[in-house]
């Protein structure tokens, strides 16, 4: 059977969701077989494959202008995506700054007298956008796994299901966010 | 004619980061960039919220080391409940730490890091990764995995959770621990050991002699952790102690809740992360490295005596406190047996399994500090509250950020080493990002965000027309 | 004693009247989703979740009194349709994180998107930013977590009889305030009882010192209440 093509992705998150999916631990050694792992946080691929991925899990909210460009280039290269954790589903944590602008709180963060410079960082990183989203919000999302992070034993069931090419059953406790 | 190189992102490491360098107009390394590229705004948007939601707030700063933070925020609420807790939660508190580090030191080395030294710096960027070290050597992978495993069942056998478990509270903890979890993790204790011995011995055949480890760099600098009042490893409790580049006291025994004392931040306008540096010294000649080169070099020596044994070949390898970047790998695996030895100790009191977990009280102070050493350096957590238990301001320097001055210097030493005349490899960029790599950085903490961006170089010249690019693909 | 036949989902069951759809349907082990109705409090049909079908009308089963000959059915492609976007909107509406929240694993809204397999929230998040109340000295209100489901206000009059909470505002503005808008630790007429605290069904009353998911209610505590006080 060809290796299915996976991709993962994080946004505005904190690694945990990609820490959970290594939590599956020595089932990785099973994955290892069945997968091609491309562009990836845990690989030195940069970009997607000529041919795309066939699943692209994608961790995290989008809160700035690199994360949604990337959302939108993930999409037009995956089959499937995977709003990987509460973050990508729902916003969660990094939404709590939604109703704050962005200028205020990078004055409050850099600026005097939290820093003793107070050097601005408007130069070379990616602007923040004015609202953090759910990853649904700018793109078609196919597969939603929820949790903070998802159990481990949650994405093993959903990964092997999708790179045997059959459609996760996921309900129940499975939907508990948090 | 002046040219830029990209390197977007950095992988094998958590958070997001890019690395811009300058080469002038021979084509030689100029000036180097690290810059951290996300933002989440965790000091910010914690305003408002209550004491007791905080540690599993600030847990979500990071999925790596989220008990780092469940536990600097439960020592900084600890703090304004005025509380001491009981001596089991210590006991308790101790032992989820030395599991974190445990984990996160083997993701690091096994998972994030190994793929360049076991399988080859220039080795194809294609499989050189974690799932092309389990093919390459699934014996040794294996191993790798279940001692990071054997850390995360630590934290979910007491927390309930491998991952932002909610168990340390305000006052202690509220789950004690049982006894077939504790005859799990002592049964469990050998092939841990065994595995970290193993990979030391791998490490010291491979790079035993002081040039081997050279291959990222080194220079001096000061280096920070808490210390046993007695000088000794310290990861909970103890005191701030600075060191310079040969082991030297330059602070002997600051009181952490007083850290303000010593460290100030500055900002640059091209990073999110922040440039803690050490005050006496100024910006940004205050330069300091934290995490396990940083707790190795500053303490006098460990408490347990395996460790010990290692750390004093270790100086003995090095002629004295190492100042290379590459040596990061090393004192982490000193620093993980160390952690276990610890482990087997505390296991083996008999105050480990008692009830007697929680201290109640409410608010009785406005403003706490909690700090500890998180895997990556020393942890700071500063709230002030209402005096209904609201936060009014949070102040959090994360581990990694003390780290900043010394990320950037070493990725521009290692530009300059190898980048000559305009000549770019991808085994050279690779060096780059590793020098960043060993100091494990987690940047998501760091910045108390994250960013991530894919790694594309394109040499570009004066005018901004792209001459050559390098794509990782 | 009149006896009357309700037919709910194709199944023939003989009651009486004057009794609410939900009371005959849990008798006979129909399970119906709630939220705002609790045992003990008087029904109020506010969150919408307990709709059911009776001849393609959708009512709430917790106000809608059985007759006889009455067709009910209470899991229709439709009612589950529209039960999953009602609970989208209650999502949407609120700052609903339950990653921190105290009553992480001990709430009701949590448990109801399991219930109604609710994978994702169709309708875009308000995010919205009260203050939270911590001015009592044992109980806190983030109003970001509430579900203006009036079960506090219930409680409050109907049980303990302080009548502290009440609502203020309408449509979006909607939130339950203490006595006339004062902050709690200020309202004079809370006796401090808790019994908010037990009856609402997310983190949004809860008692301070609870930290991250120890939270947990006894909204039970008011049927066993009122059940004591029949017997004077």
């Amino acid at each position: 059977m060809a290796k299915v093509r996976v991709a993962t992705m994080w946004f505005s998150g904190c690694a945990g969701c990609h820490m959970s999916f290594l939590d599956i631990d020595e089932t990785l050694i099973d994955l290892a077989g069945m997968i091609e792992l491309y562009n990836s946080p845990l690989t030195d691929l940069k970009t997607f494959p000529e041919a795309g991925a066939d699943v692209t899990l994608i961790e995290g909210a989008v809160a700035n202008e690199e994360h949604l460009h990337l959302a939108r280039v993930a999409r037009e290269k995956s089959k499937i995506i995977v709003a990987l954790g509460d973050c990508a589903v729902t916003g969660n944590v990094p939404s709590l700054r939604n109703g704050m602008d962005p200028d205020q709180m990078i004055e409050g963060i850099y600026g005097k007298p939290a820093t003793s410079n107070g050097e601005l960082p408007y130069e070379v990183v990616p602007h923040l956008l004015g609202r953090v989203r759910p990853l649904s919000e700018v793109i078609p999302v196919d597969y939603f796994l929820h949790g903070c992070p998802p159990p481990a034993s949650l994405i093993a069931k959903a990964v092997l299901a999708l790179v045997q090419g059959k459609t996760p059953e996921l309900a129940g406790a499975d939907l508990k966010f948090g | 004619m002046e040219r830029q190189i990209h390197i977007e992102p950095v992988t094998r490491i958590e958070g997001h980061a890019k690395i811009t360098v300058f080469l002038d107009a021979s084509g030689d390394v100029r000036d180097a960039q690290f810059h951290v590229t996300e933002l989440r705004g965790f000091e910010q948007f914690c305003v408002g919220r209550t004491l007791w939601e905080m540690p599993g707030l600030t847990a979500r700063i990071c999925g790596i080391c989220p008990i780092s933070h469940i536990l600097a925020s439960a020592k900084t609420c600890d703090a304004i409940l005025a509380v001491q807790i009981p001596e089991t939660a210590v006991l308790l508190r101790r032992l989820m730490n030395l599991g974190q580090i445990v984990q996160s030191h083997a993701l690091s080395f096994f998972y994030l890091s190994a793929p360049d030294f076991l399988l080859g710096w220039d080795s194809d960027p294609a499989t050189r990764n974690v799932i092309g070290l389990v093919a390459a050597d699934p014996g040794l992978a294996r191993k790798g995995i279940r001692l990071r495993a054997y850390g995360q069942e630590i934290l979910a056998r007491l927390g309930g959770k491998r991952i932002h478990p909610g168990w340390a509270v305000p006052g202690g903890v509220n789950q004690a621990l049982s006894a077939p979890d504790r005859t799990w993790m002592v049964e469990s204790l050998p092939e841990a050991i065994s595995t970290t011995q193993e990979a030391l011995a791998l490490f010291k055949a491979k790079f035993g002699s002081k040039d081997d480890r050279t291959v990222l760099t080194e220079f001096p600098s000061m280096y920070m952790g808490l210390v046993r009042p007695d000088g000794a490893w310290e990861h909970y409790a103890g005191v701030l102690r600075l060191v310079d580049a040969k082991g030297k006291v330059v602070v002997a025994a600051h009181d952490p809740s007083r850290y303000f004392e010593i460290l100030h931040e500055a900002s640059e306008p091209w990073t999110y992360l922040k440039f803690p540096y050490y005050v006496p010294k100024g910006y940004p000649d205050g330069m300091y490295r934290v995490g396990p080169l940083g707790r190795v070099n500053a303490c006098d020596r460990f408490a347990t005596p395996l460790a010990q044994a290692e750390l004093e070949e270790f100086r003995d390898r090095s002629g004295g406190r190492s100042g290379r970047v590459f040596d990061y790998h090393y004192a982490r695996l000193i620093e993980i047996l160390g952690s276990l030895e610890e482990i087997g100790e505390l296991l083996a009191d008999e105050r480990i399994t008692s009830p007697e977990i929680r201290a109640e009280a409410g608010v009785n102070a406005r403003e706490g500090v909690g700090v500890h050493e998180a895997p990556r350096g020393t942890l700071i957590h500063h709230y002030w509250v209402d005096r209904n238990g609201i936060i009014e301001k949070a102040n959090l320097i994360v581990s990694t950020g003390h780290n900043n001055l010394a990320m950037n210097r070493a990725v521009r030493e290692i530009a300059k080493a190898y980048i000559k005349k305009g000549k770019v490899t991808e085994g050279m960029l690779n060096r780059i990002e590793g020098g960043i790599r060993a100091y494990d950085p987690c940047l998501s903490c760091s910045v108390h965000a994250v960013g991530h961006m894919p790694l594309v170089v394109d040499v570009v010249n004066a005018e901004g027309a792209v001459e050559t690019t390098l794509a990782r693909e | 004693m009149e006896r009357i036949t309700v037919k709910i989902d194709g199944r023939d069951i003989v009651t009486s009247p004057g009794r609410t759809i939900l009371e005959v349907a849990r008798e006979n082990g129909i399970r119906i989703p709630t939220l705002c109705h609790l045992d003990g409090l008087s029904d109020v049909g506010a969150c919408r979740l307990c709709i059911v079908d009776v001849r393609g009308q959708l009512v709430t089963a917790c106000t809608t009194r059985v007759a006889d000959k009455m067709e009910v059915l209470t899991a229709t492609e439709t009612v589950q349709a529209y039960r999953r976007t009602i609970l989208e909107l209650l999502f949407a509406e609120g700052n609903h994180i339950c990653a921190f929240c105290v009553s992480n694993g001990g709430c009701e809204l949590q448990d109801l998107a399991c219930e109604l397999g609710m994978h994702s929230v169709r309708v875009p998040y308000a995010f919205p930013r009260h203050r939270i109340d911590a001015s009592h000295p044992r109980f806190l209100i983030d109003r970001d977590r509430c579900v203006l489901c009036g079960r506090c206000v219930r409680v409050c009059a109907e049980v303990e009889g302080a009548r502290t909470w009440d609502f203020a505002e309408r449509g979006s503005h909607a939130r339950v305030i203490t006595d006339l808008d004062v902050d709690w630790g200020d309202a004079a007429s809370c006796t401090s009882c808790g019994k908010c605290v037990e009856v609402c069904p997310t983190g949004a009353i809860v008692r301070k010192g609870a930290s991250n998911g120890e939270m947990r209610k006894r909204p039970e505590v008011v049927a066993g209440l009122k059940e004591r006080r029949k017997h004077g």
